[in-house]
């Protein structure tokens, strides 16, 4: 037993101590209430408490493990086999008073002992003190001998259960102790932030974590005793020393941007938080502080990038805002006030059609609405009767990664100048369009007329009159032709305004264009094969529509350079819009040069045959009508241009 | 032997005119409608004088110019441009092609007559 008990102590499992301990204490009850005296106070009682305690022992066999290590479970359990030992103490006869007072002795020594081994050792003296006074009293030999022999064993069993008791205890009690220090030491040393522990009042550092290390460069060794004010420079000495006062009279504050030094004898800035602790009775001061060098640099790019942005808002040239979804103005740049004459402050938060134009509503067509409604940019080119110019308006949504629409953007273009400069270059063109007709009309009307003239002198000469009725109607044909072709002329040079839209068929167009571009290009032998769809209409600017079409086939023809070929005009109605084609088995364009041909001032023609806006021209001219041109060629197969414009409706 | 002109030219009512001046003067014409016929012509029979029109189908005046004076047999043959546009370079063009005279529509028979003179004064 003596053995399985130091087994049990060297590898301690609680649940098992306990239960041997208990078995002991069972057995010594049994043997003073049993057997002990020969006579006990109430026979019934004390068996029925023998009994239970054995059977309560069996049961604690089969609980698990874990519930020994549970104060709730462990210390009523502790109390109980205490009462119970008692008890059987009190029904063994009330006789021994001796085993009593022995029995609390050890008590109090087990709950005063540190050192289990001198608890033992207490345990063990007293116990052969304790047998050594009964064989001196004489009790051993005496008739109940065996039974007090019993206690000496008891006295030392009971010293180390509570002597074990009492360890486990305060062992547990430590331990929590020191997890909950270390936490704290992990946290402390882990911090992100340098952290100095201070006297109170003196400012001693008395500890110092390892970033407080890292950042002033010095060692902890180093740093304790000293004084915190050994760590500011000593232009700032004074200052520090003021706010450290301060702040130690009332418990805790904030210090921004204080200068520490480090080890180098270089200074950063800091941000310092003190504040008083108490630890104990004692009382300290936590400094915590950050290097904030990193902190400014960061400040001063935010600040750097929005000045940036700013002049960058301010610099561009074309007014720029930032407004509300219910067009409150939120930002505008220079360009805004400049323009509207104004102020910043008369601006901001007032609804743009307000501030601008001193309207009601939102301007008709604003590209706003449409952003307002699609959530899509929108753009519209507005002419504005307060200001006398014609504005193109942008419009963007800004919304959060939710969907919702936080702001519009509003980008405004001065365009009045390119607009008045782009009718100048659409009209050019037209009198350059002329020019190069001019000399087709004019090898057009030379021939007739040098007809004209050739047969009046030979009918003039003629000396029988009835030969001059055949002279007279060649001459007279001529004239029609000539006739026929200054009208085609003058359809062509119809100045219409860009305004002036009427509802037109183009297959009229078409086929005007068609005979101003064959008057100058008398030598083609080109096919011309028609497939209209005829019935649709277009609203349509004629005048604009017809050098759209002269160009598109004028360049047929040139690309057709003379030889044999094909040029097919066709329309088709579609859906919502009229699709009409033009298409040649000329050179075709070179794949390279696709892309660029509705650039303006882009020629492939030389220098002087082509001004390069012709079909830039057809493209800003179909493009105007809401409508769209898309090119397909293959060299040496031929081309086709494809129109497409929406088809007027006879709608109110 | 009267002279055998070859009038060229698309348009009928010039060809007719052309004819019949040139027929009271005493030559003998032959007309062709364009430049490839011109050139079927001039290959069938010999011709004093060849008045040709610019802007043709086929093959116009400058190409009809470039094949007879490229070809020895008869580059001597003097031949007057037709043309009706009224343009200088074109006009060079012509000449530097090999046309001995360049008359620009439209003419009158006095014009005609110059033109004529100067051929055939130059030639013999």
């Amino acid at each position: 037993m003596f053995f399985a008990f130091l087994r049990i102590m060297k590898k301690p499992d609680k649940k098992r101590i306990i239960l041997l301990l208990r078995w002991t204490a069972i057995i010594v009850t049994s043997y003073l209430i049993l057997l002990g005296r020969g006579k006990v106070a109430d026979p019934n009682l004390s068996h029925l408490l023998v009994l239970g305690y054995l059977i309560s022992n069996l049961i604690l066999t089969f609980f698990p493990s874990s519930w020994f290590s549970n104060p709730r479970f462990f210390y009523p359990l502790v109390i109980a086999d205490t009462g119970v030992v008692l008890l059987g103490m009190y029904l063994s006869e009330k006789m021994v008073t001796d085993f009593y007072l022995v029995f609390f002795l050890i008590i109090i020594f087990a709950s005063m002992s540190r050192s289990f081994k001198l608890l033992m050792f207490i345990g063990a003296a007293t116990a052969i003190i304790y047998g050594f006074l009964l064989y001196s009293w004489g009790l051993l030999i005496s008739e109940h001998g065996s039974s007090y022999a019993l206690r000496i064993p008891f006295i030392f069993i009971m010293t180390a259960f509570y002597g074990y008791l009492v360890q486990t205890l305060t062992r547990e009690k430590r331990k929590e102790l020191s997890i909950s220090e270390d936490k704290y030491r992990g946290l402390f040393e882990n911090a992100n932030e340098g952290i100095i522990i201070l006297k109170d009042p003196s400012l001693q550092i008395v500890d110092v974590n390892r970033e407080a290390e890292k950042t002033i460069q010095y060692t902890k060794e180093e740093l304790l005793g000293r004084e915190i004010f050994d760590l500011f420079g000593a232009e700032e000495n004074e200052k520090a020393k003021s706010y450290l006062n301060e702040i130690v009279e009332k418990g805790e504050g904030r210090v921004d941007n204080l200068p520490l030094r480090k080890r180098d004898g270089v200074f950063f800035e800091a941000d310092l938080s003190i504040k008083r602790i108490g630890l104990g009775e004692e009382s300290f001061f936590q400094m915590i502080f950050r290097d904030i060098t990193e902190k400014r640099k960061l400040e001063k790019k935010i600040i750097e990038s929005k000045r940036n942005l700013e002049a960058i808002f301010d610099g561009i040239r074309d007014q720029l805002s930032i407004q509300s979804p219910d067009f409150k103005i939120l930002r505008v740049n220079k360009a805004v006030i400049e323009k509207h004459s104004t102020t910043f402050t008369g601006l901001i938060g007032k609804k743009c059609y307000e501030a601008y134009y001193q309207r009601t509503s939102p301007c008709e067509g604003c590209p706003l609405s449409v952003t307002l409604d699609t959530r899509q940019p929108a753009s519209a080119i507005l002419k504005f009767p307060e200001t006398e110019r014609v504005q193109e308006i942008f419009s963007y949504p800004v919304s959060d990664g939710k969907g919702n629409l936080l702001y519009l953007i509003e980008y405004v273009k001065d365009v009045t100048e390119e607009q008045r400069l782009q009718e100048q270059l659409i009209q050019s063109e037209k009198l350059a369009g002329i020019g190069i007709l001019a000399s087709g009309v004019a090898h057009e009307i030379n021939n007739p007329l040098s007809g004209i003239i050739g047969m009046a002198e030979i009918a003039l000469e003629e000396e029988d009159p009835s030969k001059n009725k055949d002279y007279l109607t060649d001459i007279l044909t001529c004239g029609q032709r000539i006739g026929e072709i200054v009208n085609g002329l003058r359809s062509y040079s119809r100045t219409a305004k860009r305004e002036e839209l009427s509802v037109i068929d183009p297959h009229e167009i078409l086929e005007t264009s068609l005979k101003m571009v064959q008057l100058g290009i008398k030598s083609a032998p080109v096919e011309v094969i028609k497939n209209f769809q005829p019935g649709e209409k277009i609203k349509a600017n004629p005048g604009e529509i017809q050098q759209v079409f002269t160009n598109l086939i004028a360049n047929a023809f040139q690309a057709m350079n003379g030889k044999k070929g094909s040029l097919i005009l066709s329309s088709r109605s579609l859906k919502d819009v009229m699709e009409i084609k033009v298409s040649d088995s000329g050179v075709g364009i070179p794949f390279k040069y696709l892309n660029q041909i509705f650039d303006p001032f882009f020629t492939t023609k030389r220098t002087g045959e082509g001004t390069g806006l012709g079909l830039n021209i057809v493209y800003r001219i179909v493009t105007k009508h809401e409508g769209t041109i898309e090119v397909e060629s293959t060299e040496g197969i031929g081309t086709t241009f494809t129109i497409k414009f929406p088809k007027w409706r006879n709608e109110p | 032997m009267s002279k055998r002109v070859l009038i060229v030219d698309d348009e009928e009512v010039i060809r007719k005119f052309l004819k019949i001046h040139l027929n009271k003067l005493g030559y003998e014409v032959t007309e062709a409608e364009d430049g490839q016929k011109a050139i079927d012509r001039i290959g069938e029979r010999k011709f004093d004088l060849i008045i040709c029109d610019v802007m043709m189908p086929n093959k116009n005046g400058w190409e009809v110019v470039k094949e007879v004076k490229s070809n020895p047999k008869l580059d001597q043959i003097p031949i007057i441009l037709l043309t009706a546009k009224n343009d200088d370079v074109d006009m060079f063009k012509g000449y530097e092609l090999g046309a001995n005279y360049y008359m620009t529509k439209p003419f009158t028979k006095d014009q005609l007559l110059y033109g004529l003179k100067l051929m055939f004064e130059t030639a013999s």
